[in-house]
């Protein structure tokens, strides 16, 4: 087998430009044949890992229509809530050329303990980390209206630290006079979940309410939406069903629906997003594999000289087939691995290049696996008619051909 | 005894299109072991398919071929090509070496499918190039090589397994006299002291000269041509 393996690599070597190509081309394709996987595995798993305890009360009519703060009172006391939070999209920018990142204005008396399985502040006030670095960061929160709290990679990105102020220039909430909203930062977050991002800001929405209301919002400025955890033994639909109803007359209709259910109408949101990547996947293995077979057709024809001899040697049909199937394989493996590896290796870079409109991005060991075996198939596909082209040459007509 | 090289009423057509050639009609050729035979004939009068018929290359519409001692006929194409790794070797006219493989690996290519293990096939391959004499250019590759160099690859590769019988097409066609000369010594000598059993195809006299035996096929009719031995030849009519 070992030596069989000499004569392939010899060919491969010989030929080095077209395998060179061909590999580069395979390489290519699986690379963007894993990405384009992760996107839809990462938009899933966003979905899958999504709190079914936690509820998302937004107005009937749509995302972007507040709803009065008042509800707050009256959610909390339906059966089966445990804990609510506001949770409101602020929109602001630090530096305009900057990869923009999400801040949210939340209930800080609860968003963190509701959160506790999503997140976990490991630094606080006084160069506080681990288990007491929570409790001071909240402790710190609750004392300052303008406390912030920050994701790891915001800190490394742009230096952040605890103490610090961070202005950010706000394109929804804007002030009067233009000037940047001050937050100060007294603690950093790690995700404990893959669909949490660690680029992301929370800020005590109060300062939000106040700040606008002093500017001239009306009195009973609300939120975007609510987030609503219920107690473990109640049921989602039932909680949700009841909020409601409570709001039935208005003076804002509400939609409830789990977290999980949410994230689901984001993604629908961007369209059918798996069928297009489906297509898009497709589209890219077809057009490799065009590629492949030529090589591995233009090898077989060059190979027909060779056949003979190798058949007048000795060598039976199959083991000529096999050699030309070897060769395939190896050079599908070569290239189709290349490109899998490069993609495994740049998850990293690709997850920072993604930044909030994917948060979680990685390839899965799943992913890789698919890839892996289109590149056997691949393989397959270019080799086995070539190869069953030359395992079929009469050895006789075949020392009569060229090459 | 039977001969090493057996065949009896053997029969060859091609079709061309509609029409159909015949090109050996109950052809009966033998050869004896350590024998040197010289296949002389005009183009396309069917020597090279009297070459591929014994090498079990091509098989015959009809006849017997038993070759040594097997009945070429009875085997299927994958005990055939089995047969002709353990019996036959064959040398060529344009050479047919491999040309990504050095001369040591072109020679090796056939014990691969011999049991013996890397080690041993390295050494045998070796062993071969130097009867040849060139183990001082073994690990060339055949652009590197002369014409005649490369034949005396081909003949190395020819003979590394050790077969009973070397079938030779042309294997002087592509090479200048001195060069022909040199093969030629160089298969006689094989034949002489290896004790190979050799039938050539060929046009070159010279060649037909050098063999003990020199038969001449025309018209699908083969003859005995010269000196040597038993001619045991007949073509149709």
């Amino acid at each position: 087998m070992r030596s069989t393996f000499v004569l392939v690599r010899r060919h491969l070597q010989h030929h080095w430009l077209r395998s060179g190509l061909t590999m580069a081309a395979l390489a290519l394709a699986m690379f963007l044949l894993c990405f384009v996987i992760s996107i839809v595995t990462t938009l899933e798993a966003a979905i899958t890992s999504a709190a079914t305890t936690r509820l998302v009360v937004q107005s009937a009519v749509s995302l972007f229509v507040n709803l009065p703060i008042s509800y707050v009172t009256k959610i909390v006391q339906v059966s089966g809530v445990d804990e609510v939070t506001v949770f409101q999209w602020f929109g602001g920018y630090f530096r305009e050329d900057e990869q923009p990142f999400a801040q949210f204005g939340v209930d800080h008396g609860h968003f963190f303990s509701m959160y506790a399985k999503d997140l976990r502040i490991i630094a606080g006030p006084g160069g506080l980390t681990g288990p007491g670095a929570s409790e001071a960061a909240i402790a710190a929160m609750a004392a300052d209206r303008r406390a912030a709290v920050i994701g790891t990679r915001l800190a490394q990105e742009y230096g952040w630290n605890i103490g610090d102020t961070v202005p950010l220039t706000a394109k929804i909430f804007t002030k009067t006079d233009r000037s940047a909203w001050d937050f100060n930062v007294v603690g950093i977050y790690e995700p404990l979940k893959s669909n949490v991002d660690d680029r992301t800001m929370w800020f005590r929405f109060d300062y939000l309410q106040e700040t606008m209301i002093a500017e001239g919002a009306p009195a009973d400025f609300g939120a975007g939406a609510y987030m609503v955890n219920i107690l473990p033994e109640a049921d989602p639909s039932t909680v949700a069903a009841a909020i409601d109803r409570l709001f039935e007359n208005g003076p804002q209709r509400t939609k409830t629906t789990t977290e999980a259910a949410f994230q689901a109408i984001f993604v629908a949101m961007l369209g059918n997003v798996p069928a297009f990547m489906a297509s898009l996947g497709g589209a890219i293995v077809f057009a490799v594999m065009f590629s492949v077979v030529n090589t591995m057709l233009m090898a077989a024809r060059q190979r027909r000289g060779e056949t003979g001899i190798l058949k007048a040697l000795g060598f039976t049909d199959a083991a000529v087939m096999r050699l030309l199937l070897v060769e395939s394989f190896v050079l599908c493996l070569t290239g189709g691995g290349a490109g899998i590896a490069l993609a495994k290796g740049i998850e990293g870079p690709m997850r920072d290049a993604m930044g909030a409109a994917l948060p979680g991005f990685a390839v899965a060991w799943s992913t890789l696996g698919i890839a892996a075996g289109v590149t056997l198939l691949l393989g397959l596909i270019a080799g086995i008619g070539p190869a069953i082209g030359l395992g079929r040459l009469h050895p006789a007509l075949a020392l009569r051909s060229e090459g | 005894m039977s001969a090493l090289i057996d065949l009896v009423g053997v029969t060859k057509r091609y079709s061309r299109g509609a029409e159909t050639l015949t090109v050996l009609d109950a052809l009966q050729f033998h050869v004896e072991a350590k024998d040197f035979v010289a296949l002389m004939g005009p183009s396309g009068s069917g020597k090279s398919t009297i070459l591929n018929i014994v090498g079990g290359l091509d098989r015959p519409d009809a006849g017997r071929v038993e070759v040594a001692g097997s009945d070429l006929q009875a085997l299927s194409s994958s005990e055939l090509a089995r047969w002709r790794s353990r019996h036959v070797g064959f040398v060529f006219q344009s050479f047919n070496l491999v040309p990504v493989l050095t001369a040591l690996e072109n020679v090796m290519l056939p014990l691969l499918l011999t049991p013996l293990d890397a080690k041993k096939r390295r050494e045998q391959a070796a062993f071969a190039l130097d009867v040849v004499g060139l183990a001082d250019r073994m690990h060339h590759r055949p652009r590197q090589l002369s014409g005649g160099q490369e034949q005396r690859v081909a003949i190395a590769r020819a003979i590394a397994t050790d077969p009973d019988i070397v079938l030779a097409d042309e294997p002087t066609g592509d090479l200048d006299r001195e060069s022909a000369t040199a093969i030629m010594d160089l298969l006689g000598r094989l034949n002489t002291e290896l004790g190979k059993t050799f039938v050539v195809v060929t046009h070159d006299p010279m060649v037909g000269e050098r063999a003990k035996r020199t038969l001449r096929l025309d018209k699908g009719v083969l003859r005995e041509a010269g000196r040597g031995s038993t001619a045991s030849v007949r073509g149709p009519g």
